[in-house]
């Protein structure tokens, strides 16, 4: 419960930041994804039933905050929660720059995941250029960001919760 | 059954993904019926967002005004708005001159429409980089309603989507949703104007044999009945032909700074009374 809130605190906190101060620092309209840097820590930390619920419960609160279909970031943060969870199985994910890279790389998961369905959704032609320099930016700034959010969790003192398959 | 129970987590995101493609597939088809979330979200998060905002405003001002550059900015910023004010006379004067040549053989004119301008404060804007969107702190209980125009003093921004009770949604002409009645001014050439993200927005079906030419200013039609004729959108930078060369398509630099925005006007062509009496 205490996971839960704690989680759900910064998820609000950072919202408001990305839809408010951090555009003053972003460059053009991309703006670090705290959102996704929550999702990657659900998928280090909490594998559980309770973990893709909260993956799925952040992409669906980005979506209604956002201008976007419901559904869409949803799906997206499903697909890097999965992604995480299987790659910490397997891989030795323990220390911050090799998360810093696992954030990196969750954020162009989620864009693919969102331009695949944007693109069966809505025509992207002749855009492909600004969105793929936009992607680069965004899991750059997201990578930035993600120490700190990392840090600012684990002070919090969430245990991690695995459950044994 | 052992199966799902080794691999629950794996199998609760897959029924939770199928649930999200659901909604993502009823919430495209039935795109102005926002969900509820979206309503609450809006309504629980805009005092928040207008707080920081004005916290962020507040600093900001401070830094730029005082410390940075102590009366230089003012004395900029006053420029800039007198350059942008008569920018927008010139083009609304041309506008007017153009009109007032095709009305003159005309014996009698129609009654302005009641028109309301309401101002608005940009209070956050869009989370994410897909979508081109901002937050203002007007609702329901100021008369707000989707599908009025949001403009600002350079020229049109955007339009209301999403309508919550002291906050609204509105989607930016550079949204890939976005679609305007437009004409070019100098040839009243006739076209819609779509939204490009970065790239600002497209005028499309244009007929390949009319006139239009590069540094062109492009307004409002008023066609679609949601901007009134004659606000600027833009200026074309650039001219392709477009389907098989069939038709043209130019790009359009939108004459607002969108990502500046601090303040807009919500045009409300039948206010509440007007409404109510249909």
């Amino acid at each position: 419960m205490r996971s839960a809130l704690v989680i759900a605190l910064v998820a609000s906190v950072g919202l408001l930041l990305q839809s408010t101060v951090f555009h003053e620092f972003g460059l053009g309209a991309v703006v670090p994804d705290v959102l996704l840097v929550l999702c990657v820590y659900l998928g280090l930390n909490q594998q559980s039933v309770a973990g893709s619920f909260g993956a799925f419960l952040l992409g669906y609160l980005q979506d209604a905050a956002s201008g976007s279909p419901a559904g869409l970031n949803a799906c997206g943060m499903l697909v890097v929660f999965v992604i995480v969870y299987l790659t910490c199985r397997r891989l030795w994910v323990d220390n911050v720059v090799s998360k810093v890279v696992l954030v990196f790389l969750a954020s162009l998961i989620k864009a693919a995941v969102v331009v695949v369905l944007l693109a069966s959704l809505v025509s992207l032609s002749g855009e492909w250029s600004s969105i793929s320099a936009d992607l680069l930016k965004q899991a750059t700034l997201s990578s930035a960001v993600a120490p700190a959010v990392f840090w600012l969790l684990a002070i919090t003192g969430i245990p991690p919760h695995r459950e044994s398959d | 059954m052992d199966f799902l129970r080794r691999h629950r987590v794996l199998v609760s995101a897959a029924v939770l993904l199928l649930m999200s493609l659901s909604l993502l597939s009823i919430s495209v088809r039935s795109k102005p019926n926002r969900d509820p979330l979206a309503e609450f979200v809006l309504l629980v998060f805009s005092p928040l967002q207008g707080a920081t905002e004005w916290v962020r405003r507040g600093l900001s001002n401070a830094w730029f005004g005082y410390v940075y550059l102590v009366g230089a900015r003012a004395e900029n910023e006053h420029l800039r708005e007198r350059v942008s004010g008569l920018e927008a006379d010139v083009v609304r004067l041309g506008e007017l001159e153009q009109t007032n040549a095709r009305l003159t053989d005309l014996l009698r004119f129609r009654p302005a429409l009641p028109i309301e301008v309401r101002g608005a404060r940009v209070v956050a804007r869009d989370p994410q980089h897909w979508f081109r969107s901002l937050v203002i702190d007007l609702g329901r209980q100021d008369g707000l309603r989707p599908g009025l125009a949001v403009l600002a003093p350079k020229g049109a921004v955007g339009r209301v989507v999403e309508v919550g009770r002291a906050a609204s949604r509105i989607m930016l002409l550079t949204d890939n949703d976005s679609g305007i009645a437009a004409i070019v001014q100098r040839s009243r050439a006739e076209g819609i104007v779509q939204g490009a993200r970065d790239q600002g927005c497209r005028m499309n079906y244009l007929r390949r044999d009319v006139d239009v030419s590069v540094g062109d200013k492009v307004v409002t039609s008023g066609l679609d009945g949601i901007f009134p004729k004659g606000i600027l959108i833009g200026e074309i930078t650039e001219i392709s032909l477009e389907h098989r060369d069939l038709l043209l398509s130019a790009r359009v630099e939108p004459s607002v700074r969108l990502a500046d925005l601090e303040e807009v006007m919500v045009v409300d062509p039948q206010p509440p009374g007007e409404v109510e009496e249909e």
